[in-house]
């Protein structure tokens, strides 16, 4: 029976197989019967326009790496049969779509031999009475590379559900996007899983690690090409690891533990909040396979642990519970959901005794009525980045949220507003946040909402030697359209040098065929402190 | 010279025996005894493929069309990689994709059953052809068509509810597929007809019973799966005509289907009848006109475990009771869970539309775009964009909004399903037909403190049907209710007579919901005591019990 059943799969399989491949072939035949249509030479003769033309991504005056993709876009323009752009001498045609495919030899030629240069962009397109110019545009090349690799998960923008999610890889240089990790592509309630929080540590591959929640629990790490699925669990430790931060150079993976809830607002601008009702810090040791508390309070939340690129300092967001009149914590919380008011901290660490020191005032917003999340420091130290809001920490759901700098000083108590100020170039109306660094220190990429306020694209930056970001640009696709037309959101970019070492296979079996190992517990449970928290370990 | 005329008595004779030994052998012969029962069997087995086109037609045309309209609707299909990429990775993703490409015909029920019909005849001759069978067993050739009938009659809603709905039309494609490529092997290898069973004296008689019975058996595969959907899914046809019509915003037909169908009791029913109810203004007259019991509905789930079926509507009833952010949720919960539809992306187009969410709005529009015969939503729909005058201005829109709440909450402060929980609690709204909405919602509830509280602005007025009788239930325990209200004299004596009668059913409600019904359908008190039994029998007849309970 179980032969007959493999066999039928086996024919299924080949069959899907034939259609297929017939369907792609008959594709590949229109697409260059649709190819061979389009024009291919600047027109000879057009009149000028004035008005500028819907260009999709809008790639007008940003600033982009030199090793970067094409940025293939498209045009829309109703009234026209056809199109040709001028890309700084590259010529290629779109048809009425107005999707133009930019050569990618022709395109690196091009990059390579225009860092530090602007790049001008003309577009003309064929209408009933004869070519018109679109009013040029240009984008300006950096002279630094940014790193080749993003990873991102994809998912629904959603709210409480999910079905197929993954974790992704993207390829900056083309447009190769690799599976790291996929959940279920056909639903299975009993193997369903959610995948999240994938961190590396120094922008490098060699360790990563990711969570797996609901079925086949556990956080999975990775050295190498090998991976192990831990569980981080004792009564001592408020919950599993979250938001992860891998020490630059140490085996050490600093965590926040949260207990997090969300709620759905009836008429609020903002359509979700995601609250923690508590949260503290935890350090994993990954070799020693070790976990302990770095900071457990009551009467804080502390959240989004990062390292310092020396690693001797470990900044994160703290928030003070509000006073709430409510018969539970969770209720009490929801209704005052506003008052969440986080400031940045930092703990001085000794990687010899791995003890940590008296946590540290570095961005005051909560005096001021404001809230941070995400703090992520600048390879060189100089600058921390962060996302400022209105209220709370889950920032990617608020309109308000920008992305702001902090210029750090060394051994600087200054909490100033002078020193700290928004990346105006870079912002938007709708929220912007999950921002990360390129390990030159020259890009910045982040998660936004403001192509419709719903769905999450990233969008890359320049971050220049005087501390501005440049306006930035949405991650380039082969397809212009695909970001039009796809219902899944970026989550948590993150820049590597490499490519991911270990393969889906491994982590499929890993995931799928492995039990996770509990992390030991390493020294006294220390009891829940009321006041601000003290560092363990000193 | 020798002519014919003159032949022979010795020739003659021996052509006689020619002839006799011809007709002998022809009448012995198989090819003779093929031509006669092909004679004889010819207008049976056409009529009989005409009698399973024409009721293949009209099966999956009108009788099932309206179901199939819904399944299209809950479906999607765009020749586009990007937005058809979920469904492609997954396992023969491939054959739901072309299953849901042809579902779109249903766009038009009409020529998608002429769809089905050509598939289903298609495919059960090119069956017969493959089995070769003699004409005697033709019949046999149309069991695969009856058993993907029974197959669509048995699952109901489970067709594209929770399931993918390119399975509808893709397996029946696939078969006639397969059939298709082993009919064109055995035609390449074997050109002959195949060899004719025996003769036997009685050849044309059998032949005519065997197209009788092939008649039959075409007729009762259409009585069957007919018979079983009405058995186990009796709810299904009325729910999807009042979606279609829902679809063509024809609520006075959605009342009337719901009232041709008062003794089925089922949630979804009742949930779009309410709909109907509100969009028309008429709930406070006509909520309880229908029998509101509520049998269990046969939908089951992702992992095939039986289910309420409660998402099933609360995406339109959210909607249309104004709560267009729980619409929302939901609706981005089905697109998360099921993959984009017609049904989904229209919901959060429009409701983008009316949060002036015009960014949002655009990119459902745009992805609308790429799905064939959307044309008239999208001609109704995409002016709107920028233009909030021309949201306030569309009907359907300004009812939605006219429900809408006024303060910020969370949903989870409301009880479960949020479109009621929410009418129940709220005691404030921009417009009398809000308020109406609470106090509907408390009455169905059965929470008669919190509806009496929202009874004040009426004071002074002629309460609307439901909401008088709603009443006169309280006079017994309040008496003042005369006093606020003393029109309602004139219904108290209608009650005291119910309550005469009903008084001999208290202790077997069931029993009196079931004698009752036909008498005293429509009238509160009767739904105060004998309707919606199963959401409140663990409640007993406290009203703060009543008021916990979880009823819809």
């Amino acid at each position: 029976m179980r032969c007959n059943y493999t066999f039928l799969k086996c024919q299924a399989s080949k069959l899907e197989r034939y259609i297929i491949h017939y369907t792609f072939a008959i594709a590949s035949t229109m697409a260059l019967l649709a190819c061979s249509s389009r024009p291919s030479a600047i027109p000879a003769t057009f009149t000028e326009l004035t008005d500028s033309a819907t260009v999709y991504p809008d790639y007008r005056d940003v600033t982009i790496p030199p090793n970067i993709a094409p940025l293939n876009f498209m045009v829309t323009d109703a009234s026209a049969s056809e199109f040709v752009a001028e890309v700084g001498g590259i010529v290629c045609g779109a048809n009425k779509d107005g999707k133009f495919d930019i050569d990618t030899i022709a395109w690196r030629q091009l990059l390579a031999g225009s860092k530090g240069k602007d790049v001008r962009v003309n577009v003309y397109a064929h209408r009933e009475n004869g070519w018109v110019q679109q009013p040029a545009f240009s984008f300006h090349v950096a002279a630094e590379d940014i790193d080749g690799y993003l990873s991102y998960r994809l998912i629904e923008p959603g709210y409480e559900l999910y079905r197929q999610i993954g974790l992704y890889q993207r390829n900056l240089t083309n447009f190769t996007q690799t599976t790291i990790y996929e959940n279920n592509r056909t639903f299975d309630g009993g193997k369903n899983h959610c995948v999240n929080c994938h961190n590396y540590q120094n922008y490098d591959t060699e360790r990563m690690l990711f969570h797996v929640r609901a079925a086949h629990g556990g956080t999975v790490v990775t050295h190498g090409s090998k991976a192990h699925k831990i569980a981080i669990k004792h009564d001592s430790i408020l919950a599993a690891g979250v938001y992860p931060s891998w020490h630059p150079t140490l085996p050490l993976v600093a965590f926040s533990t949260n207990k997090t809830g969300q709620v759905f607002h009836l008429l609020h601008p903002e359509k979700i909040e995601v609250l923690d009702t508590e949260s503290d810090l935890i350090l994993y040791d990954a070799d020693r396979n070790e976990v302990k508390n770095v900071l457990r309070t009551t009467d804080f939340l502390e959240t989004f642990p990062c390292w310092t690129p020396d690693g001797r300092r470990l900044f994160y967001c703290s928030a003070r519970v509000p006073q709430y009149d409510a018969p539970t914590l969770d209720v009490g919380l929801t209704t005052r959901y506003d008052s969440l008011l986080y400031d940045i901290y930092s703990m001085s660490f000794d990687p010899e005794t791995r003890s940590f020191g008296e946590p540290r005032l570095e961005v005051d917003a909560s005096s001021k009525g404001m809230s941070c999340s995400v703090p992520r420091i600048s390879p060189d130290g100089r600058y921390l980045l962060y996302t400022l809001g209105q209220y709370g920490q889950f920032h990617i759901w608020h309109k308000t949220a920008d992305l702001w700098v902090k210029t750090l000083n060394d051994d600087s108590l200054d909490v100033s507003e002078e020193n700290c100020y928004p990346l105006s170039a870079a912002n938007s109306s709708d929220a912007d946040s999950y921002h990360t660094w390129s390990s030159n220190g020259r890009w910045i990429v982040f998660s936004s909402r403001r192509d419709d306020g719903n769905f999450t694209r990233p969008y890359i930056a320049y971050f220049d030697q005087t501390g501005q970001a440049h306006r930035p640009f949405m991650l380039p696709q082969r397809d212009p359209e695909y970001n039009l037309l796809l219902l899944k959101s970026y989550n948590v970019p993150e820049l590597t040098r490499s490519a991911v070492r270990v393969s889906i296979e491994e982590l499929n079996h890993v995931v799928r065929h492995t039990e996770a190992e509990l992390a030991t517990f390493q020294g006294p449970a220390p009891e829940p402190l009321s006041g601000k928290g003290e560092a363990s370990g000193q | 010279m020798n002519s014919g005329k003159h032949k022979s008595p010795k020739s003659v004779k021996v052509q006689m025996a020619d002839n006799f030994r011809k007709k002998q052998i022809a009448e012995s012969s198989p090819k003779g005894v093929t031509a006669v029962r092909e004679n004889s069997l010819f207008p049976l087995s056409i009529l009989s493929l005409f009698t399973f086109f024409a009721l293949s037609w009209l099966w999956a045309g009108w009788w099932m069309g309206d179901t199939l309209r819904i399944a299209y609707e809950r479906s999607f299909f765009a020749a586009d990689a990007t937005l058809m990429h979920w469904l492609w990775q997954q396992s023969f993703g491939s054959l739901w994709i072309l299953g849901r490409a042809l579902l779109t015909l249903y766009h038009w029920p009409v020529v998608g059953g002429l769809l089905v019909a050509s598939l289903l005849t298609a495919g059960s001759l090119l069956f017969g052809y493959c089995l070769r069978l003699p004409k005697r067993w033709r019949w046999i050739q149309y069991l695969p068509a009856g058993a993907w009938m029974i197959w669509v009659s048995w699952s109901g809603l489970d067709l594209f509810f929770m399931h993918e709905p390119g399975r509808i039309l893709g397996i029946p494609l696939l078969a006639v597929l397969v059939c298709l490529m082993d009919a064109v092997i055995i035609w390449s290898f074997k050109r002959r007809r195949p060899a004719s069973s025996s003769p036997t004296p009685n050849a044309s008689r059998d032949g005519v019973r065997a197209g009788l019975f092939g008649l039959l058996v075409v007729v009762l595969l259409f009585l069957l799966p007919c018979l079983l959907l009405n058995q186990r899914h009796p709810y299904l046809r009325p729910l999807m005509r009042m979606q279609v019509q829902l679809l063509h915003d024809d609520y006075a037909g959605m009342s009337a289907t719901a009232h041709e169908n008062a003794s089925l009791s089922y949630r979804p029913l009742a949930a779009y009848y309410a709909v109907a109810l509100t969009r028309q203004g008429t709930i406070a007259e006509q909520l309880f006109d229908v029998r509101l019991e509520y049998d269990s509905i046969c939908v089951h789930d992702y992992d095939g475990d039986p289910d309420l079926g409660g998402n099933y509507y609360l995406i339109d009833c959210d909607y249309h009771s104004g709560l267009i952010r729980p619409a929302m949720h939901r609706a981005v919960e089905e697109l998360t869970m099921d993959g984009p539809s017609l049904f989904t992306l229209k919901y959060l187009a429009k409701m983008s539309l009316i949060e002036n969410d015009w960014a949002l709005a655009r990119k459902y529009f745009h992805i609308l775009h790429q799905a064939p015969f959307e044309g008239e939503f999208l001609a109704k729909y995409e002016p709107m964009l920028d233009r909030p005058d021309l949201v306030q201005a569309d009907p359907e829109f300004a009812g939605v909004l006219k429900a809408a709440p006024i303060q910020d909450s969370f949903e989870s402060f409301y009880e479960k399903p949020c479109f009621l929980g929410y009418h129940a609690v709220t005691s404030s709204g921009r417009t009398m037909e809000a308020l109406t909405l609470s106090v509907m919602a408390n009455l169905y509830s059965k929470r008669m403190p919190d509806f009496l509280m929202r009874c004040q602005p009426f004071v002074g007025t002629t309460p609307p049907r439901s909401i008088a009788e709603g009443l006169i239930t309280q006079t017994q325990k309040h008496p003042e209710i005369l006093q606020a209200f003393p029109q309602l004299q004139m219904d108290a004596q209608r009650f005291r007579g119910f309550i005469q009668v009903a008084q001999n059913y208290m202790q077997d409600r069931p029993r009196g919901a079931e004698v009752l019904f036909n008498q005293f359908c429509g009238y509160y008190p009767y739904y105060y005591f004998f309707g919606n039994l199963r959401a409140t029998r663990k409640s007993g007849d406290s009203e703060k019990e009543h008021s916990k309970a979880g009823v819809n």
